[in-house]
């Protein structure tokens, strides 16, 4: 099994500075992106000291078991899921302390959504609006619930999914990285599987872009790399009112042989 | 004093008392009537007092204004006419008065939608307490309490019943799984079952899995009593007390 990683962050059509941000390390098989918020450009210092915080922790618990841990343990999920959410609590107190230092920052803070891979099991964990989103053979499943208000409100049940699409509060967070001392982060696993792609996006993605239009450009992309910029490129085509990113994984077998075609092709026959 | 009652497809959205001052429908936040949607011009429309009469007028918007479905540059405007932006409708009211008067109403703190923000603890408790009120589902749900297990019917497995603890369970012959499968050319992932924050989903391995005797399609929810099939194994999905 192979992942292929592609990635890329814009502006938007509308925006002045673009708060989102995202790092892809290879090596440790890390994907983390985050979209900031705050005025002036205080999301930008948001996001970027989030992301940067969560990829130096895994790589330091990498290195050693004995790092400490942050928030509290998951009993139902792996050691490595673990850690990611131990990251991300991480994060939160570092970008809580650095608003509450400096006045004009207070207020700032981030998403996050994170994909830490150990062979093809994936451990996902993420806080705010960002998505997480997995396609297999053909159909797209959303892998994270949004922590706003009018997603919250539509999974206790006092609001329909299209009364939250025309809401004027879709901007509304019920988690944020860095916005209270502690946060709730959420967490999630899944075994990869050889044809699996996994697309982690901000909110400038999915506000324009529709989940058959996802799948769709998901599937006819020759590469991950082309996914995230057809995207990319379809967000602003309907307006881009918002910093959009997006991070494509694919996942291939390490060899293209016939056998190997044959079983996939078997697999997604059913 | 008149209102005027944003709709959309038929519910409620907001009412803006009509004052002295004229009152502003568009996309930008700082609108009296803000209304998040791209088909929405930045200032749309809007709608004051003129000799006595109400007046509503497009402010060049990209789509228009309509007033009972015609569109309009400026028009007299009166009880019962429905104005429409998008897909939004705002309906005018002259008989009831709006649940606030025009200057509480003004101090109110209003939302910048455009910018993110994220709620305070108290206001995200108040929204849980009313969601308790409400009595509903998923994390206040009793299923939550209970533990899901699977039971054998069919198939060689390693036990007979398993009691499901972590958010992922793998059925397979792999060591990663919880459900390990027996006999040869047994795949490794055959099957993966997921908790999310609504319950736990079933999802396809190197098989493809049925429910109750249907193939499922992407990640599926499972309902206690459900019946899952993967390969030659069967198993029963029930929460226990």
């Amino acid at each position: 099994m192979r992942i292929e990683a592609g990635a890329r962050t814009d502006l938007g059509r509308v925006r002045k500075n673009n708060e989102d941000c995202f790092q892809i390390e290879p090596s440790l098989q890390l994907y983390v992106l985050s979209d900031g918020m705050g005025g002036q450009a205080h999301g930008e210092v948001a996001s970027n000291l989030a992301v940067q915080i969560i990829v130096a922790y895994c790589q330091q618990a990498e290195l050693s078991r004995a790092t400490p841990t942050f928030g509290e343990l998951q009993p139902d999920v792996s050691d490595r899921t673990n850690r990611l959410a131990s990251a991300i609590h991480l994060a939160n107190r570092k970008v809580y302390e650095m608003a509450a230092a400096n006045s004009e920052q207070r207020g700032m803070g981030a998403t996050i959504v994170a994909a830490w891979l150990d062979g093809q099991k994936l451990s996902l964990a993420h806080v705010g609006d960002s998505r997480a989103y997995l396609l297999r053979a053909g159909s797209l499943d959303q892998l994270t619930g949004d922590h706003s208000l009018v997603a919250e409100k539509v999974r206790i049940g006092i609001l329909t999914p299209q009364e939250a699409d025309a809401s004027d509060l879709q901007s509304v967070l019920t988690r944020a990285v860095g916005a209270s001392a502690t946060v709730e982060v959420d967490t999630n696993e899944q075994i990869l599987l050889e044809g699996d792609s996994l697309l982690l996006c901000s909110d400038g993605l999915t506000r324009m872009v529709t989940d058959p239009e996802i799948a769709s450009t998901l599937l006819t992309s020759t590469s991950a790399q082309e996914a995230a910029d057809r995207l990319v490129e379809l967000a602003n085509e309907y307006g881009g009112v918002d910093n959009v990113s997006v991070v494509v994984l694919r996942v291939t077998q390490k060899s293209e042989g016939v056998l190997e075609r044959l079983k996939i092709w078997k697999r997604n026959s059913g | 004093m008149p209102k005027l009652v944003l709709k959309f497809e038929s519910a409620t959205m907001k009412e803006v008392p009509l004052g002295t001052r004229p009152v502003t429908i568009g996309r930008a936040p700082d609108n009296d009537i803000p209304i998040d949607n791209l088909a929405v011009s930045n200032y749309h429309s809007r709608v004051y007092v003129e000799a006595g009469s109400l007046v509503l007028e497009d402010l060049n918007s990209l789509n228009g204004t309509f007033l009972n479905d015609i569109r309009i540059e400026r028009a007299m405007i009166r009880h019962g006419d429905t104005i429409l932006i998008g897909k939004h409708q705002v309906v005018v009211d002259q008989e009831h008065d709006a649940a606030l008067p025009l200057d509480g109403w003004r101090k109110a703190p209003v939302p910048r939608v455009n910018e993110t923000m994220v709620l305070d603890t108290q206001e995200r408790r108040k929204m849980l307490e009313q969601a308790a009120a409400a009595g509903e589902r998923s994390q206040l749900s009793p299923d939550r309490l209970r533990v899901p297990t699977l039971t054998v019917l069919r198939g060689r497995t390693n036990q007979k019943e398993y009691r499901i603890s972590g958010k992922l369970t793998v059925i397979g012959h792999s060591k990663m799984a919880t459900i390990r499968l027996r006999g040869w050319f047994t795949p490794q992932i055959a099957a993966q079952i997921n908790k999310h924050e609504d319950g736990y989903y079933l999802g396809r391995g190197d098989q493809l899995p049925k429910i109750n005797g249907a193939r499922i399609e992407g990640l599926t929810k499972l309902n206690d009593g459900d019946l899952i099939e993967v390969g030659r194994v069967q198993l029963n999905f029930v929460f226990r007390d």
